[in-house]
Parts: C-alpha cells; structure tokens; sequence
C-alpha cells in the first residue's frame, strides 16, 4: 500500500461502514463468480437475511428468485461492464422482501460492475424502496380519473340538455304551427261554420298539448329543486281513475281505441294529493292512448291488498323493446328520437309519473313482451296509514256553468290579449267591466269610479306595482271605498306557494293562467258568494 | 467523413442484430411482441447535429443518456419527442403516464428501454470490435432539443462524429419512432469503421 492509498484508506473504511449501517437504501456487493460479499443492513432488515447467513453464499443460491424470474441475466451482462437498471413498472422488484401484507416491497434496482485497477472484480446492486411513490402516483392517477369522469359526465349532461333543447323547440313550434295555420286560413277567406268549428278544434286541442307540456316541464324543474309539495288526503283512486278516463276519452274515441275500466269503488282508499294522481293516471293513460293504434284497446284495473293499492293500466299498442324497458322512466328519453320519429312529446311524462309516484311512497313499473305486443304499466301506492280520514276527496266535479248578471267587475291585466278575453268572458256571462293595465289605475277606478265594482279581477304579474301590493293596498282601503272587494288573482305562476301567497294577501280565489273563460266567471262567483 | 456502401450496409446489419437483441429483451420484460428495427442509419460531424438532429425532432425531447468508455469511447442516447416516449411506456406497460414529462414510474420505464436498446447498441459495436465496453449510469431527461445538443457540443472536442440511427419500435398494432445518437472520436470511429471491413470480409 502507497502512501497516498493509505491515507485514502479510513475515508474508504468509513464510508463504507456508513453505507453498510445507515443508508436507505438496499445495497449489496458480489465478486465476480457472483459471491456475495457485502450485504447492508437495511437489506438485512428488508429481507429478513442477516449479513452473517448470505455473505460467503453465491447470489443464486441466497436469492433463489433471481434465477427463477430470469434476472441473472443482468449479472452476467454487469460482469461484461454493462450498467443495469430494473423499472419496478417491468420487475416489481428485484430481491424479494416480505412485507406484513402479505405481498413484497415495491422496489426499483441498479445492478452495475464493481471496477478495481482497471478491472471488473465484481458487480455492485442497489435497491431503493418506491412504495411511498407509488402511493402519490395511484392517488393522483385516482384524481386525474376522477376528474375525468367528472368532465364526461358534464359534457354528457351538456349534450342532454343540447337534445332536450333540440327537442323543446321542436315539440314548442309544432303545435304553434299548426295554430298559427289554421288562423290564417281563418284570416284569408271567409270561412263557413264548419271550417271555423275544425279550425277551433285544432287550435283547442294544439293550445291544451302546448299547456300540458310547459306544466310537465314547470313541475319537473320543481321537483329537480324540491319546490314540489304534496297535500295528502285520503283519495279514492277508483275515482280517480274514472276522471282520468273522462279526460283521454276524446283522444281514444278519435283513434278508435276502446277504453276499458274495472274499478270496483271505495276498495282503493290511499293517502296522496287528488290533483297529483289524477296527473300520474292521465300521464300513463294519456301514454297508452297516444302508443295505441286505431282499433286497438286500453284496460285500466284497480286492485287492492295488504301491500297497497295497484293501478294497471294495459294496452294493445307498440309495446316497448326489452333494453329501452330500464329507461323508459328517465328523463327526456323517448326509445325514437331520430327527426323523424312518429309521436311527439318530451319524454318527460313518465319521469314526472315516476317522481310523482315516489313522492307517494309508491313506485311504478313498465312490462312488455316486446315490440308490437303492448305494454302494462302499473301504479303501486302503499297502504293508508291507519287514523287517516277515511272520506274519499274526488277531484272537483267541473264547475257549472255560472252567470255574473247585474255584476260590474274590475278586470287589472296589463297584456291586451288577456285583458280582452277576461272582459269578453265576464261579458259573455252577462257582467260589466272596468278594465285597466296597472295597479296605480285601478286603485283610481276603485276609488273614484262612479259605478263601483262588485268584484276585483287581477294580474300578479303587473310592471311596477304587482299584484300582491295592489291588494294589500286595497285591502288597506275603508270597507265603503271598496276596501273588502272579493278579489281573483290571476297568474301564470302555478304552484302551491303562489296560490297561498296570493291568499295571504287578501285574494280570495287565485287561478292559473291559462283558463277557460267559465273558469274565471265561476271563480269571480264564488269569490261574491264567498265559495272557496 | 462518410461511409461507402459495404461499410454502411454492414453498420445497418450490424445495429439490427443488435437492435433485435433490445427487441427480444423488451419482448421477454413485457410479455408482447416488440419488434425494433434500423430503417436509416446517417454519419454527420458533430457540428452538424444541430443542423440533423433539429430536422428529426423539435422543440422538447425525452432522453435517456449513457457514457461509454474504453478503447471505444462517446456518448449514447435514445431521444424521443416526449409524446412518443410516453405512447411507448404506456404501450409496454399499460400504464399511462400521467404527464407529457413523465412521472417517476414512467421515467423509470423510459429509462430501462433505453438501457437495453443503448447496451444492446454499443454491446454490438464492442463485440465485433472485440474490446471491452464501461457504461455509465444512463440518466434519462426531459428538456428542449437544443440544450441536449448544447451539451453534446460541450462535452468534447469539436472533430467528433455524430452517427443518428433511426430506431422503429413496433409493437400491438403501433409504430413508435425514436432516435439513437452516438457521438464517437475520430479515433473511434476509424476503429470501428475497420472493425465493420473485418467483420464484414469475415462474413463474406
């Protein structure tokens, strides 16, 4: 040993023993018939193999796995001068290291020759531990998925919404088209009684399917923001049922389809809001009717047990293809929705049945055999809970055609269009009117008119003053300047939270925008003859 | 200094075996078929790299680097646009990698294929050249073109070859391209222009 080798010597010593005794990471070395010659102590430790036991042993014996997974190959190729490094993407690991897991160290490897004066005398492995690593990088892999899915989803909702839109427009501009047709025809030539009866038929029937499809849309967004309440009381589906049927009967009887009912009354008493089973019944009959070809047959049945009541309504129409059967109740989702499909509709009648049905405690289930064999959906409503009234709340009976002779009534309305037909079905019931556009004129008119009105008819919607402070402000009035006036409110707000508003303020009856003339001229009477 | 045709031919031949040899290991690790093959082989001095290697590739690259010493000395590199290198990983791992730049993982992946393809590359030359061949650690990068061939310049005299091997992996139904540079003396290349006549008069 030289000089300068010597002096070398303690720092090569102590680093080595440093290496051996502290570092973190495996490190082992072998001479060059593969023997191992250092064996550190954390690899002791990883391994469970002391120093004691692997030194002096060849490398293939102590790590048999080496052979066996092909890896001395890197050994013979490090002994050739060749540098080695082993991903654990590709290996895993190199030298096996039980963890409590019951599985092994993830690790990633170097294998490189050991060089000596110019020579190779043995090869040197070391061996880190990526464990932790791996966590961070599955974690992010997670995020970058999550966000992922996140994106697809909006991009899918997005999409939806662009086809819902599509489809709006479309099922918007049908039955305004054909409304705007017919009055031009009306306008272009005089028209003879049975044209002008076609053409009101037609703008009639368009008119209602435009209604029922903005009130299913308002409901579906109130029941999307939980604004949908239900007002329970005991309900006899039979009777129910039966409305449901007077209503579809006009679309039936112009198809040709024979409606069939078995309701056996007063069996089917459950808890639930009148006007939102009807709409549940008429959704799903409505259904039937539309998917039914001329001659065919819808039977509706009324079934109760233990479990509940069960409503069935079969028909013999298209009948629904098995895997749209799960859908059938999604939103927007119609099984054609090519341009050029045959029925018209959003798809969203039996979401909202669905909803509706679950708001009842109940659920509702669709079968086919298949297309062209028709389809069965059924209702099922659970069992009164027990104490509730048993009287059986019928939806209202259509009101009777009222007169509103010798009555001066005070229309607040500021569109022309529905001024002109609240005059007109005041008028044509035998009233008077005083008709004004906003709040400010018609406490003027209340006040100072010289014929003061019986009844007061009003907008909530008005510009600038609204509804609400224009009776508030009458209500403020001293009874003899028309301060206990019965008052209508009139809106084209339709939910619950409305109505009762309106009430608050003092409006006896509150209706929704649109009505059919007699709607508002039994209103105004009931309201006189303080019928609510 | 450029080669004639039997000296280029056998170069061609010559990195195919060794090229093959990289395919079968990646073949073996990954459990798929991966083939690599030479389609074009070119000698520039290196103060043309910038000129060649900026032809091939711009912009960032991904590199993996080794040093090899002894009687034949230079530099190895395996450089591809970082969006082939990650398709590569993902394709011999199934694993995507989470960034362009690599993660940890696909770095180490990146960096074990170029170990084999740069070992099986200088392996071939120190075979037939019949000398022994040191490697260093290969150090695998990710950064622009033009810092990789600064480095390149700097790192040794100015009279040294640059011999870019275009190195097509083709594996499930897809085509990676990449690039092998190795930056030789001139001594160096004088001996292994030799070697290639030897080998070659000795295959004929």
């Amino acid at each position: 040993m030289d000089a300068d080798q010597s002096q070398h010597a303690p720092f090569d010593g102590a680093m080595l023993q440093w290496l051996e005794e502290q570092a973190s990471q495996g490190l082992f070395t072998t001479d060059s018939d593969l023997v191992i010659r250092t064996w550190n102590r954390w690899l002791a430790a990883a391994t469970g193999l002391p120093a004691s036991r692997v030194i002096g042993q060849r490398l293939l014996e102590a790590v048999p796995s080496l052979l066996d997974r092909g890896l001395d190959a890197h050994y013979g190729d490090a002994l050739g001068g060749q540098v080695k490094v082993l991903s654990h993407t590709l290996h895993r690991y190199l030298v096996p290291c039980p963890r409590a897991t019951g599985d092994y160290m993830s690790q990633t490897a170097r294998i490189a020759p050991l060089r000596f004066n110019g020579g190779i005398v043995g090869t040197i492995t070391v061996i880190e531990d990526v464990g932790e690593r791996l966590v961070t990088e599955t974690r992010l892999r997670a995020q970058i998925a999550a966000s992922e899915h996140a994106r697809a989803q909006a991009e899918e909702a997005s999409r939806a919404k662009d086809d819902f839109l599509a489809t709006l427009s479309h099922e918007i501009r049908t039955p305004l088209s054909a409304v705007l047709g017919w009055i031009h025809l009306l306008k272009a030539r005089e028209p003879d009684a049975a044209t002008v009866r076609r053409a009101i038929e037609v703008i009639e029937r368009n008119a209602k399917s435009q209604l029922t499809l903005i009130s299913d849309m308002l409901d579906m967004a109130r029941i999307s923001s939980g604004k949908l309440r239900i007002e329970m009381t005991a309900v006899d589906m039979a009777a129910v049922a039966s409305s449901a049927i007077d209503a579809v009967r006009p679309a039936a009887d112009a198809k040709s389809v024979r409606l069939v009912a078995d309701l056996p009354p007063g069996v089917s008493i459950v808890s639930g809001d009148a006007d939102r089973l009807l709409q549940i019944t008429w959704n799903i009959l409505s259904n039937a009717v539309k998917f039914t070809g001329e001659g065919g047959m819808v039977v509706v049945s009324l079934r109760s047990d233990n479990t509940g009541s069960h409503l069935s309504v079969a028909d013999t129409g298209q009948g629904i293809e098995p895997k749209f059967l799960s859908q059938v109740f999604d939103r927007f989702k119609q099984a054609d929705t090519s341009a050029g499909r045959l029925y018209g509709g959003l798809g969203l009648g039996l979401a909202l049945v669905k909803d509706l049905v679950a708001m009842h405690g109940g659920w509702v289930q669709a079968e086919s055999p298949g297309p062209g064999n028709g389809s069965t959906f059924t209702v099922h409503l659970p069992v009164r809970p027990a104490g509730a009234e048993a009287t059986a709340a019928r939806p209202r009976p259509a009101m009777a055609e009222s007169t509103l002779k010798g009555i001066h009534v005070l229309v607040v309305e500021d569109d022309s269009d529905a001024r002109e037909i609240a005059e007109r079905s005041i008028t044509d019931a035998g009233g008077s009117v005083t008709a004004v556009s906003s709040a400010t004129e018609a406490l003027l008119a209340l006040t100072s008119s010289t014929q003061r009105p019986d009844a007061l008819v009003s907008d909530i919607g008005l510009p600038g003053t609204d509804g609400y402070s224009l009776l508030t402000a009458v209500r403020g009035l001293p009874k003899e300047r028309g301060g206990a006036i019965p008052a209508v409110a009139v809106t084209a707000y339709a939910s619950a939270e409305d109505a009762k508003r309106a009430i608050n303020c003092g409006f006896i009856i509150h209706i929704t925008k649109p009505y059919v003339p007699n709607t508002l001229v039994t209103a105004v009477r009931d309201a006189l003859d303080g019928r609510i | 200094m450029i080669l004639n045709t039997i000296q280029h031919d056998a170069l061609v031949e010559l990195l195919n075996i060794g090229f093959g040899r990289a395919g079968a290991s990646l073949s073996k690790l990954t459990h798929q078929r991966v083939l690599l093959e030479v389609p074009h082989v070119a000698i520039h001095p290196i103060s043309q790299l910038t000129h060649s290697l900026g032809k091939i590739v711009v912009d960032r690259v991904a590199t993996v680097h080794q040093v090899f010493t002894g009687p034949v000395a230079g530099d190895a590199l395996l450089i591809l646009d970082p969006v082939a290198a990650a398709t590569l990983t993902e394709l011999l791992t199934d694993v995507p990698p989470l960034s362009m730049d690599l993660d940890p993982s696909s770095r180490e992946v990146f960096t074990e294929v170029g170990n084999i393809v740069l070992n099986a590359c200088i392996g071939t030359f120190g075979n037939i050249l019949e000398v022994p061949v040191s490697f260093s650690v290969p150090e695998v990068d990710v950064t622009s073109v033009n810092l990789v061939i600064d480095r390149m310049l700097e790192s040794g005299d100015a009279f040294r070859y640059a011999l870019i091997v275009t190195a097509g992996f083709r594996l499930r139904d897809s085509a990676v391209t990449g690039y092998v540079v190795i930056v030789l003396t001139v001594q160096s290349l004088k001996r292994l222009i030799e070697a290639l006549e030897t080998w070659e008069q000795r295959q004929a």
